[in-house]
């Protein structure tokens, strides 16, 4: 028989939580142990799965079916496979969520708990993102919603209570959408089946009033997620309240179950729709990429800054999709991956000079690089990383989405453009406040990150750089998917 | 040896991440050599290629390329796989950049050994040189344009480091920062035409692109577009209008930063980059016309502004705009071979200039000309080579600027005698400002004298370099005019851009004979440098000072720069409130509308259902109560339910029994 | 003769109006709780005979008979004991005085 490898992934983070829940609390170490290894063992496996990865074929891989709920009314599968959309996003799932893990080992309070929660959402994010089944997809996805209004609304910032319920309830308003949705599309296939990939072939026998409105459905509820203008204001509470290793977990993977979403639901299942919806979505595209760089270029508070810069950069993967090419879709799958990492790593480097200053506020520093130079090195290549300089992994991908949007909206894409000089802007102005001119006294004995904070930087550092000398090692795994999705309805 | 020409960039790569990461920091440090034979190595290579090259053992151009990486796309409506090819594509052009850059960086490398000692970043800062060089190095041999573009990039970065690199000052971080963002200003136009360029003609590679362009395959619209865009880019690295306002603030980087980069190498990129991608423009008669002019707009505009400063290194910045901008007029008017020729020449007579203020700054420690003065005394090497620069720059015989200005002017007057007009009266500006500088740094009386006693000539480190680039400033002009040496190796692009010329010409304008044009401008020259010399010359500068009060406006406007700054400094601001009211109408509205309207909406509904609830609902059942209660009154209470639980069970018996019997 | 199942039957309708007729007259609780008894097991007797005269081969009537048995000890447990409770506490087991239900 062969390896459940996918099961496996998804289910030893869960195993872990439940060992964790039965550990006594006063023993640290022990839960240290087990949540890290129950990190661990997944992330290696993934990188088994990297290697063991078809990469000619579009079809999904790892397969695993078994009926699940299955009586004469429905038939509910256990349905799992990966594909070259999903599998580079498990692997930066696992691989985040590890250093998340490691990143909280300085987390005082509750740590227990702490861990059984950031295990369980670990394996709702990996569930959605292999789930084939309708019904598992939205199990999975609802999983995600509850450890994370816990991690939250209890380890959060001041303000952590109003974050986790706006958090909570407008994510689920958008889930209930999608809900509302899955339902459709099971009722409306004959046989009934929340097969998504058999879901991919009935869009001939839908109607155009039937894939509009599913199509909003959808919509609504991944939108939310990504998050798309108007829904966003979210994101920047979540973030700025959310402790820093669920920041970068929520931005690095949750918002990536939008897109995700997007492009596997509702761009292949209702191509009407879809087509329908374009010019809409290459507005609010537009509108993210722009608005939310200027958003962030009048903020103060560096993870603010961040948090809307996150929204610019998933209006690349918006605008790429909107392009309805096979370079489009290349860039938003592999945008979304360099932006966990460059984002990710940005949050984890403003935890850091917020553990140390207990403050975020870009005003209250200056001249910080020449009293922590690995900080200021390590913080200027993310920035860098992340306004897209080539060399780095965001270039690649931001190119490609452009690249993917313009031959069908010129304009649009013109205009979109701008946004990348306004992230340098605010970058930059980021960079000069914090790092550089005359050393603010007040730092004078600012230590220079530790082991620790180092151990979780270091390799997505080297990401950024390594994905962006030699892309290859990301894009061949997605390119036969690619070309597959553009080709569906050609 | 061509065909380790990939190494060329790739050597200076290595030595600046071994330096960075492995080198110990240090005032003594000695990873300055590693970088300093990295470069040398290259330099090597990029001789023996035109050696090579000029001797026919090499064949130009020279083409290979590698798969970088594949992405799906769809070109002509059909998925597919499609790979990203970079490589390396020499032609004359770029083996003369190559040396050129690898020279400059070389002496530039070798004098910062002596300028940069004591730093506490010693390290660093060679380790940022060498990758400056190896970006400078990519772009100049790269076949691919999204390579050139990845390195420009990577340039403006190297740029960034190097001008914020005395970062604990106010001034540098800001210009540095200025200085990206107004590049990347023009990059934005670079990106769009990157854009273009893909979806019409779907390949990055510049020979298969040049091809393309010369069988018309693209359509004229988006040429003229990309070769705007291109110009755009190129607008912002060589600094020219209207965005040549961050060049003069660039100059807070250390002297030999500016002289490398923000004189010879990176801000010729623009230059080269036009130069590289002509089939463009010459598809595109707009686009070119785009060229000269903003090539002669920024010469004549730079070269006023350069009449003014006081800071001996704003002088230098101002003229290297101008200077670029004659080189961008002779590209747009069709002379490529005169652009390539002023690029070369120019990068050994302002790297030279630039090194030469540096060594008096180095000695005098101020940027400030009216502290200086009578340093020729103190400094006789220095004065010697830096008067050879700037006879140089200001075009005298049988110095090497004057070969190439006198190339280019000789072009554009084939092309618009009013451009030619214009070229002419910039020319001079040049001969007058640049002896004003040296004027005033050397000769006269020392107007500080603390400063001027205690300076002294600059060490071996620093001199050897001045002299060999003092050397190259004289003999690379005659050298390479002579037997249209130049001309025949920059090879096949300066063929077609003969051809664009003779056409030009042939439409109307006559030529001018090259003789009078030397000898004119020669007189010209000399007579200003003399005009030059009566007002800062001598030792009393109070006619200079009238001069000033006289035309206080114009000198105002000059020292603001026409208002460029002034009107970014607005784009700014007005980019900053937009942000502010962003950031406002997030908050304040969207925020309130999709988030608490929507949980609004929701408690609006909520109280909707409960009123439905407390006024129907429940109303009914009391309702219910009510009726039995006090309708019904207390006699039919006492009438039936009279607590006999026999009754009780008799009324049940009954019902049972109706239903058995009406079943 | 033989002995049919409407024989039983019309032992079991005459015994379970034997019970109500009582259950509806005696005053005491306790007779009350016996004529109840009378009426499970003319319960009891139908079930028995239907188990007999239809579904020979099946033993569920008899069964259920069981059952109803024991149900009723139980409940004759709980009934007794309310009624001492009534009894200690107002002194009395006639039902007509028993009214605190009255409306």
């Amino acid at each position: 028989m062969e390896l459940p490898i996918l099961s496996l992934i998804t289910f030893i983070p869960l195993v872990g939580a439940l060992v964790v829940l039965c550990l006594p609390k006063d023993n640290r170490r022990a839960i240290e142990a087990v949540a890290l290894a129950a990190a661990a063992v997944p992330f290696l496996l993934t990188a088994w799965l990297y290697f063991a990865f078809d990469r000619t074929t579009a079809a999904m891989q790892f397969v695993e079916r078994h009926a699940w709920i299955s009586t004469t009314a429905v038939s509910i599968d256990y349905y799992l496979g990966v594909d070259g959309l999903s599998a580079p996003l498990v692997i930066l799932t696992t691989l985040m969520s590890l250093i998340a893990l490691i990143a909280s080992l300085g987390i005082k309070e509750r740590f227990k708990e702490y861990c059984f929660w950031f295990l369980i959402l670990e394996v709702g994010m990996l569930g959605v993102f292999e789930s084939l089944d309708f019904f598992l997809f939205y199990v999975f996805w609802e999983i995600t919603l509850v450890p994370m209004y816990f991690l939250i609304g209890i380890w959060g910032g001041p303000q952590k209570e109003y974050a986790a319920i706006k958090f909570f309830l407008y994510t689920l308003a958008g889930s209930v959408f999608m809900l509302l949705g899955i339902l459709a599309m099971y009722f409306k296939a004959e046989p009934h089946t929340f097969d998504m990939l058999a879901l991919m072939k009935i869009h001939g026998g839908l109607s155009f009033r039937f894939q509009v409105l599913a199509f909003l459905a959808f919509y609504f509820g991944f939108a939310i997620k990504v998050p798309a203008f108007p829904f966003h204001t979210w994101l920047p509470l979540a973030h700025v309240e959310a402790p820093t290793p669920v920041s970068v977990i929520l931005a690095a993977v949750l918002l990536k179950m939008g897109v995700y979403g997007i492009m596997r639901v509702n761009y292949p299942m209702l191509p009407l729709g879809f087509e329908w919806f374009l010019p809409f979505l290459v507005l609010i595209a537009v509108v993210n990429i722009v608005y939310g760089a200027h958003c962030a270029m009048a903020q103060n508070d560096m993870k603010k800054m961040v948090a809307y810069s996150s929204i610019n950069h998933m209006g690349y993967c918006l605008l790429a999709i909107a392009g309805v090419s096979a370079t489009g879709f290349s860039g938003a799958a592999f945008q979304m991956v360099n932006h966990g990492i460059i984002t990710g790593a940005l949050f984890l480097l403003v935890g850091v000079i917020y553990d140390r200053a207990h403050t975020r506020d870009i005003g209250a520093f200056g001249g910080l690089a020449a009293k922590v130079p690995v900080y200021a090195g390590l913080m200027s290549l993310s920035c860098f990383a992340s306004l897209g300089l080539p060399g780095m992994a965001g270039f690649v991908s931001e190119f490609l989405c452009f690249l993917g949007a313009f031959p069908r909206w010129k304009i649009h894409t013109a205009v979109s453009v701008l946004g990348i000089i306004i992230t340098a802007a605010f970058f930059l102005r980021m960079l000069e406040k914090v790092f550089l001119g005359p050393l603010n006294k007040k730092w004078e004995g600012l230590p220079d990150m530790n082991l620790r904070e180092l151990i979780t930087i270091a390799p997505l550092a080297l990401l950024m750089i390594a994905l962006g000398i030699w892309p290859r090692w990301c894009l061949d795994m997605m390119n036969a998917t690619m070309v597959d999705l553009a080709g569906l309805f050609r | 040896m061509i065909e380790h020409v990939w190494l060329v960039p790739l050597l200076p790569l290595a030595a600046s991440l071994v330096i960075l990461f492995f080198g110990r920091e240090g005032e003594h440090s000695k990873m300055p050599y590693l970088g300093i034979a990295a470069i040398g190595a290259g330099l090597w290579i990029s001789l023996r290629i035109i050696f090579d090259a000029a001797l026919g053992r090499a064949v130009l151009p020279y083409e290979a390329d590698w798969t970088w990486y594949s992405f799906a796309a769809d070109l002509g409506g059909r998925p597919f796989i499609f790979d990203m090819r970079a490589g390396v594509l020499i032609d004359g052009a770029a083996a003369v950049m190559l040396a050129v850059v690898c020279l400059v960086s070389l002496l530039v490398q070798v004098y910062s050994l002596g300028y940069m000692h004591g730093d506490p970043r010693f390290k660093r800062y060679y380790a940022y040189l060498s990758f400056f060089t190896a970006s400078m190095l990519g772009l100049v041999v790269s076949n691919n344009l999204i390579v050139v573009f990845a390195a420009w990039e990577l340039v403006g970065v190297s740029s960034y480091l190097l001008i914020g690199f005395w970062f604990e000052k106010e001034a540098p971080p800001y210009a540095a920062k200025k200085a990206f963002i107004t590049t990347k200003l023009g990059d934005l136009g670079f990106f769009l035409a990157l854009l273009l360029t893909f979806a019409y003609a779907g390949t990055y590679n510049l020979t298969r692109l040049k091809e393309l362009v010369g069988m018309g395959y693209l359509p004229p619209l988006a040429l003229t577009l990309i070769g705007l865009g291109l110009l755009s880019g190129a607008a912002g690295k060589s600094a020219q209008a209207p965005l040549f306002i961050w060049l003069p603030d660039a100059m807070e980087g250390p002297t030999p930063v500016s002289a490398l980069i923000h004189a010879a190498t990176m801000v010729a990129a623009g230059i080269y980059l036009v130069a590289r991608c002509y089939f463009v423009f010459l598809a595109s008669p707009f686009a070119m016309e785009a060229v000269a002019w903003t090539g002669l707009v920024t010469a004549f505009l730079a070269g006023t502004m350069a009449l003014v400063p006081y800071d001996i290194k704003r002088v230098l910045a101002f003229s290297t705009v101008s200077q670029l901008g004659f080189m961008m007029a002779a590209l747009g008017v069709g002379g490529y071979t005169a652009g390539l020729f002023h690029l070369t020449t120019h990068a050994f007579f302002k790297a030279l200039l630039f090194l030469c203020a540096g060594s008096v700054i180095h000695a005098v420690h101020t940027n400030d000309m009216r502290s200086m003065g009578g340093l020729s005394k103190r400094m006789p090497l220095t004065f010697t080579t830096m008067a050879i620069g700037s006879a140089a720059l200001a075009g005298i015989p049988p110095f090497a600027g004057f070969f190439s200005k006198d190339m280019i002017l000789e072009k554009v007057f084939e092309h618009s005698p009013a451009m030619f007009a214009l070229l002419v009266l910039t020319a001079c500006l040049t001969a007058f400002y640049t002896f004003r500088m040296l004027f005033m740094t050397f000769l006269g009386e020392a107007r500080d004298r603390e400063r001027v006693a205690h300076a002294e000539e600059s060490g071996s480190a620093m001199t050897v370099p001045l002299l060999i680039l003092a050397g190259l400033a004289v003999v690379s002009g005659w050298l390479l005019q002579h037997g249209h040496a130049f001309a025949s190796f920059v090879g096949s692009g300066a063929a077609e851009a003969g051809a664009h010329a003779a056409e030009t010409a042939g439409s109307g304008a006559h030529g001018l004979n090259p003789m009078v044009l030397a000898v004119g401008m020669t007189a010209a020259a000399m007579a200003l440098i003399a005009l030059a010399y009566s007002l800062y010359g001598g030792p009393d500068q109070s006619r200079a000072g009238r001069l000033k009060e006289r035309f206080l406006p114009v000198f105002n406007l000059l020292e603001n720069r026409w208002g460029f700054d002034a009107f970014f400094l607005a784009l700014v601001d007005a980019a900053d409130r937009l942000a502010e009211l962003c950031r406002w109408a997030d908050t304040e509205v969207i925020d309130k509308i999709f988030v608490d309207g929507w949980g609004l909406l929701t408690r609006i509904a909520a109280e909707i259902s409960h009123l439905f609830d407390a006024l129907f609902v429940d109303q009914a059942v009391d309702g219910c109560g009510w009726l039995s209660r006090d309708v019904a009154g207390r006699g039919l209470r006492s009438l039936v339910a009279r607590g006999q639980v026999q009754e009780y069970l008799l009324y049940l018996a009954v019902g049972v029994s109706l239903f058995a019997i009406l079943r | 003769m033989t002995l049919t199942l409407a024989h039983y039957l019309a032992l079991g309708a005459g015994l379970f109006v034997i019970g109500i007729f009582g259950a509806l007259t005696r005053r005491s609780v306790i007779g009350i709780l016996m004529s109840i008894e009378l009426m499970f097991n003319a319960a009891n007797i139908n079930l028995a005979a239907f188990n007999r005269f239809l579904h020979p081969e099946g033993v569920t009537g008899q069964a259920f008979a069981l059952f109803i048995m024991t149900v009723a000890a139980a409940e004759v447990v709980v009934g007794l004991a309310l009624v001492l409770a009534i009894y200690r506490r107002w002194d009395k087991v006639y039902m007509e005085k028993i009214d605190i239900l009255r409306g």
